[in-house]
C-alpha cells in the first residue's frame, strides 16, 4: 500500500483546544530543571486501540473533552507554553493556553488496522507527529488525537514533549484523564512536582569526568527542538511471548530481569549488523517508580552505561547479561551532574546518543480505562531519537487468566531503516521471536 | 501660606451647602408653594368657625340634580383620566445564561488561534494590543465552534448554540418565576446576526410548546441595544392586551461570525463580542405587582441614522479579500456621544428632578442669547438614579460614558465588571450588569436603573426601572459562584 493511499485512510481531520477550567493565575511559571531540559529534543508518542463496545459507541467527542478542563486545572502545566526567560533559560508560563485535540475518522476497522504488518508505522497517522517551535509561544507541548474506525473502535493518540515529564509521568497524566472521565473523583493527594531553585546552575562546573555520558550535544537547525537525524529512523515492534523467552533464557539467567535478558539479545544481533565494530557503548534507561498519588510532573531517569572491550556479538548471551546488571547496579549517577547546561542554551540527545535500551516494563499503559475498559493494544515511541537508535521494553497486553508476572513484552525499535530489516531476520532465524505484532483481536474482544 | 487652602475648602463648602439648598427648594417647589396657601385658608377656616361655614354652604343653593352631576362629572373624568394612564408594565424576574467552563477562552488560546488561522503577524500583534487593553477577563466564553482551528461556523453549530443559550436562559427564568409555558401570552426575540427560518421565536415556541394563539416576534439586524427596543415593543403589547405577560429573549450568536480576515477596523469586534444571552418576563397583571421585581418608568429611543456617518459607523460587509465581518469607525466614540447627547435631551425632562433642569435651561438659554462661551451645563444624573448600567460595549464606550456624565467609579463597577467577566454579550450585557448589582446587594426598594444600550444605526436606547422590592443577596445567577471575587482591579494594560 503506497503511503499516499496510506494517509488518505485518515480523514476529516478537525483540530480544536482544550483548556483548563478556572484561571491558573497571573504569571504562574513552571520552572523546568536541568533534567527537564536534557530531554527536551524527544518526544513521546502513544497511541491507545479500544475495541467497539457499548462505551466507544455511546461516547462524544464533547463526552470525551469535558473531564479534560478539570484535568488541566490538576496538571495545569501541560497547558502552558514555553517561554524564555531574561537569562535565555526555558521554562513554561502557565498560561492556560490548553492542548491540542485532533478528530478523524478511518476508512478501515479496527481490526483490519492492526492486522497490517507493524513495519509500516501505521501509528504515526493516529498520533500528530509535532514537535516544539519555530513558534514556542505557540507550540502545545500536548496533543491528543481520537481516530474513529469504521466499525466504532477508537484511537486515542497521546503527543507528550518530554521536556514536561518522563514517559512515568506521561502515561500516569492520560491514566488520570481515564479516571476523570470514568467519572471517579481525582485523586486529592496529587501534586506538582516542586522544583528546586536552579541556583546551582551558578556553581555548576564542568566536571572533567573520565567515564562516558550518556547524553550528546548536538546543533539545532532552525528554531525547532528536533534534532536532526544523519540517518533515515524508522520503528517497528514485535511481541515477544512469555514461552518464547523462557526457550531463549539458559537456567543461569533466572535470577536476571527480562528486559536486561531482551537487552542483551537485541544488543547482540544489532552488533552482527553493524560490523563497523562500534557496537561496544550502550545506555541502559529506566525511570523512577514514584508511588501513583504523588509528584506527577517530572523527569526522573536513570541512566547507565555499558562499557564493552569489544563488540557486543563476540559476547555470549550469559555473559552480556551479567554485564549489563552488573553495571546497572554501579553506576546511576544522575545525568544531570554530568552534563553542563549553559542555562538551557546547549541543546542534548540522550535517546540515540548511544545505542539506549529503555526498560518501560513498569509504566502503566494498559491503566488507561475508559469506563472499565482497557485498550486492546499500545504503540508507544520516540521522537528525536539519535542515530544510534533505541529499543524501548514495554508492557503486553494483560490477559485476564495469567499473572502479571507472565505477561508477554512488547518491543519497539526505533533504528535506521536498513537495519530494522536485517535485525527482524536475525531475531526471527537465530532465536525465532521476532514475528510482527498481528493482534489477534478475536481473542483480545473474549478477554475484555 | 498656610492660610490659603482654608479659603478654598470653606468656599467649596460654602458652594456645596448653597447647592443643596438650591435642590430643596427647586424641587419641592409645589410644596413650599402649597404650605403658606393652606396655612392660611385654614387660618381663615378657624377664624370664621364652623357655623359662618356651614351659613355659607347653604347659601349657595345647591340641589340634588346639580349636586349629582357634578359628581357624574367628577367620577367621569377620574375614569376617563385612570383609562387612558398607560398600564404599568411590571418586570417580574430575570434570568442570564452562565456560560460552561468548557467553553473557556483564556487570552493566550485566543492569540494562539489568532495566529493558526491567519499567519498574519501584523494582525496578531493589533489583536494582542487589544486584548491587553480591552478590559476582559481570562474567563470569558466562546462557543464551541469556534474552539476550532479553522473555526467551523455550520447552520448547525451556530443552531446549536442559540439553543444552548436560549433555552438555558429560559429553563432558569422558568424555574424562578414558576411561569408555566402555556401561560406566556407574547414572545419577543432579538438577535442581531443570526436569522435562520425558522426564527429562533418559532424555535422557542417548538421547544417549549407555546400555545397557538401566542404573538411572537423575531428582531433582528438591530444591534447591541436591540434588547432595549424588544423591551419597548413588548411594552407597546402590554398596552394594548390586558392582563398579558411576555417574555422577551436578548442574545447574540457568536458562531457564525468570527472574522476570519486581516482587516484591521473588523478584527475589534472578535477581541471582544462573546456567548451571553438574557430572558426577561414582563407583566402588565395587577396581581404580578406584589411579587414583581422593578417597574418600568420609561423608555426613550434615540435613531441617528439620518446621519450619514452615523449609519455607517458600525458596517457589515465583505473585506478586499472577501470575507465578511463587521467594521468599526474610526469616529464610533464621537457618535456615540452625539447619539447619548440627544437621548440624554429626551429623558432628562422625564427623570431629572426640577433643580436641575432649570439650571440646565437657564445655561442653554444663557449660551444662547447671553454669551455662547459659558460652559454647557451637564445635568448631574447621579440625582436621578441610584444605578447605571451601561452597555458594556468596551472599555473606551465605558469610559467616555462616564466622563460625560461625571458618574463616579461605584456607578460603572457593573458595567466595568460584566465586560471583565463576560465580555461585550451585546444586546444581554444590560441584564448581566443589573444582576451584578443585585449580587452585591446594593439594589433597594424605590431605587431607580437606568440601562442605557449603543447600537449600530446608530442607536441609543435608553430605559429606567424602579426598584419594586428589595432584592436578597443570594442571587441565583451567573455571578453567584464568582461574586465575592468582584470587583477586581483591571490595569490598563494587561501583559501577556
Amino acid at each position: 500500500m503506497g503511503v499516499e493511499q496510506e494517509k488518505t485512510v485518515i480523514y476529516d481531520h478537525r483540530i480544536s483546544t482544550v483548556v483548563p477550567a478556572t484561571v491558573t493565575g497571573n504569571a504562574v511559571l513552571h520552572e523546568l530543571t536541568n533534567m527537564d531540559l536534557i530531554m527536551k529534543l524527544h518526544y513521546l508518542r502513544a497511541v491507545y486501540y479500544f475495541n467497539q463496545s457499548e462505551i466507544t459507541d455511546g461516547v462524544t467527542i464533547a463526552d470525551l473533552k469535558n473531564p479534560m478542563f478539570l484535568w488541566l486545572n490538576i496538571c495545569y502545566p501541560m497547558a502552558g507554553r514555553i517561554r524564555r526567560a531574561e537569562s535565555g533559560r526555558p521554562l513554561i508560563k502557565c498560561n492556560d493556553c490548553g492542548l491540542r485535540i485532533i478528530e478523524a475518522r478511518c476508512r478501515r476497522t479496527l481490526g483490519e488496522w492492526l492486522d497490517v504488518e507493524s513495519s509500516s508505522s501505521r501509528w504515526r497517522l493516529l498520533v500528530p507527529d509535532k514537535v516544539l517551535g519555530p513558534d514556542l509561544q505557540f507550540s502545545p507541548m500536548v496533543y491528543m488525537q481520537f481516530t474513529r474506525f469504521k466499525c466504532g473502535g477508537m484511537a486515542i493518540g497521546y503527543s507528550w514533549a518530554h521536556v514536561l515529564g518522563d514517559p512515568m509521568s506521561a502515561t500516569n497524566c492520560i491514566n488520570l484523564w481515564g479516571e476523570l472521565f470514568s467519572g471517579n473523583p481525582p485523586p486529592k493527594t496529587l501534586q506538582l512536582n516542586n522544583h528546586q531553585k536552579k541556583a546551582e546552575n551558578a556553581a555548576t562546573h564542568v566536571k572533567v569526568s573520565p567515564k562516558p555520558i550518556p547524553v550528546k550535544q548536538v546543533e539545532l537547525i532552525g528554531d525547532g527542538w528536533l534534532a536532526p537525524n544523519t540517518r533515515k529512523m524508522a520503528t517497528n515492534s514485535f511481541r515477544i511471548t512469555e514461552t518464547k523467552l523462557k526457550k531463549i533464557q539458559p537456567e543461569q539467567l533466572k535470577q536476571v530481569p527480562t528486559f536486561v535478558i531482551i537487552s542483551a539479545l537485541i544488543w547482540k544481533c544489532l552488533a552482527k549488523i553493524r560490523k563497523s565494530g562500534e557496537c561496544k557503548m550502550a545506555t541502559i534507561c529506566g525511570y523512577l517508580t514514584l508511588p501513583k498519588c504523588s509528584k506527577i510532573l517530572n523527569n526522573t531517569l536513570k541512566t547507565s552505561i555499558v562499557r564493552l572491550d569489544s563488540s557486543a556479538a563476540n559476547f555470549g548471551l550469559l555473559e552480556l547479561a551479567t554485564l549489563i546488571c552488573k553495571q546497572e547496579a554501579e553506576a546511576s549517577k544522575s545525568v544531570e551532574e554530568l552534563a553542563d547546561i549553559e542555562n538551557g542554551k546547549s541543546d542534548f540527545v540522550l535517546y540515540g546518543a548511544n545505542l539506549t535500551f529503555v526498560d518501560m516494563e513498569g509504566i502503566n499503559l494498559y491503566g488507561l480505562e475508559l469506563k472499565g475498559q482497557k485498550p486492546v493494544q499500545v504503540d508507544y515511541s520516540i521522537d528525536g531519537v539519535g542515530d544510534e537508535g533505541a529499543v524501548l521494553v514495554l508492557q503486553g497486553p494483560q490477559r485476564t487468566n495469567e499473572t502479571s508476572s507472565n505477561q508477554e513484552r512488547i518491543v519497539m525499535v526505533i533504528l535506521p531503516e536498513d537495519e530494522i530489516r536485517q535485525l527482524c531476520e536475525l531475531l526471527t532465524s537465530e532465536f525465532g521471536i521476532a514475528q510482527d505484532l498481528k493482534i489477534n483481536h478475536k481473542n483480545s474482544v473474549t478477554n475484555m | 501660606m498656610p492660610r490659603a487652602p482654608f479659603p478654598e475648602l470653606s468656599s467649596s463648602v460654602r458652594l456645596k451647602y448653597v447647592k443643596l439648598g438650591y435642590q430643596y427648594l427647586v424641587n419641592n417647589f409645589v410644596a413650599f408653594l402649597l404650605i403658606p396657601v393652606m396655612i392660611a385658608v385654614s387660618l381663615v377656616l378657624v377664624r370664621r368657625g364652623p357655623d359662618e361655614i356651614m351659613a355659607l354652604w347653604h347659601s349657595l343653593q345647591l340641589d340634588l340634580t346639580q349636586v349629582l352631576f357634578s359628581v357624574f362629572l367628577f367620577v367621569f373624568v377620574a375614569a376617563v383620566y385612570f383609562v387612558s394612564r398607560p398600564r404599568p408594565v411590571y418586570l417580574v424576574d430575570y434570568a442570564c445564561f452562565k456560560p460552561p467552563t468548557t467553553c473557556r477562552v483564556p487570552f493566550a488560546t485566543f492569540m494562539e488561534h489568532a495566529w493558526l488561522i491567519n499567519w498574519d503577524e501584523k494582525s496578531v500583534q493589533f489583536q494582542t494590543r487589544i486584548l491587553e487593553r480591552s478590559g476582559l477577563g481570562e474567563e470569558t466564553c466562546l462557543p464551541p465552534a469556534n474552539h476550532y482551528i479553522p473555526p467551523i461556523p455550520t447552520m448547525e453549530a451556530s443552531r446549536a448554540e442559540a439553543q444552548l443559550v436560549i433555552f438555558s436562559a429560559i429553563d432558569d427564568l422558568l424555574k424562578k418565576t414558576g411561569l408555566r409555558p402555556k401561560n406566556i401570552d407574547i414572545l419577543v426575540v432579538n438577535c442581531s446576526l443570526f436569522s435562520p427560518t425558522p426564527s429562533l421565536s418559532a424555535m422557542i415556541i417548538n421547544k417549549y410548546e407555546l400555545r397557538s394563539n401566542i404573538r411572537s416576534f423575531n428582531l433582528s439586524g438591530m444591534g447591541c441595544s436591540a434588547g432595549l427596543i424588544s423591551i419597548d415593543l413588548a411594552r407597546d403589547l402590554l398596552q394594548v392586551h390586558p392582563s398579558s405577560n411576555a417574555l422577551v429573549i436578548s442574545t447574540e450568536i457568536i458562531t457564525p461570525n468570527l472574522y476570519t480576515g486581516n482587516q484591521r477596523s473588523m478584527l475589534l469586534p472578535n477581541c471582544l463580542f462573546r456567548m451571553g444571552a438574557a430572558a426577561i418576563l414582563l407583566s402588565n397583571r395587577r396581581r404580578d405587582a406584589r411579587r414583581a421585581k422593578y417597574r418600568l418608568l420609561h423608555l426613550v429611543r434615540t435613531h441617528k441614522g439620518a446621519d450619514d456617518r452615523a449609519y455607517r459607523c458600525v458596517y457589515q460587509e465583505e473585506d478586499a479579500e472577501g470575507h465578511t465581518g463587521i467594521s468599526l469607525s474610526k469616529d464610533l466614540m464621537v457618535i456615540a456621544g452625539k447619539a447619548l447627547k440627544s437621548n440624554i435631551t429626551t429623558i432628562g425632562p422625564l427623570v431629572l428632578p426640577m433643580s436641575e433642569q432649570l439650571l440646565f435651561f437657564l445655561t442653554l438659554v444663557g449660551r444662547k442669547l447671553i454669551n455662547h462661551k459659558w460652559k454647557p451645563y451637564i445635568p448631574d444624573f447621579k440625582m436621578a438614579f441610584e444605578h447605571f448600567c451601561i452597555h458594556a460595549g468596551g472599555r473606551a464606550v465605558i469610559d467616555e460614558l462616564q466622563n460625560n456624565l461625571q458618574l463616579t467609579a461605584e456607578h460603572v463597577e457593573a458595567s466595568r465588571m460584566t465586560l471583565h467577566r463576560f465580555g461585550n454579550t451585546s444586546s444581554s450585557s444590560l441584564w448581566y450588569e443589573l444582576s451584578y448589582i443585585e449580587s452585591k446587594g446594593r439594589m433597594r426598594r424605590g431605587h431607580r436603573v437606568w440601562q442605557i444600550g449603543f447600537g449600530s444605526g446608530f442607536k441609543c436606547n435608553s430605559a429606567v426601572w424602579k426598584c419594586l422590592r428589595t432584592v436578597e443577596t443570594l442571587v441565583d445567577g451567573p455571578w453567584t459562584d464568582c461574586i465575592n471575587r468582584y470587583p477586581v482591579d483591571i490595569p490598563d494594560v494587561v501583559k501577556l
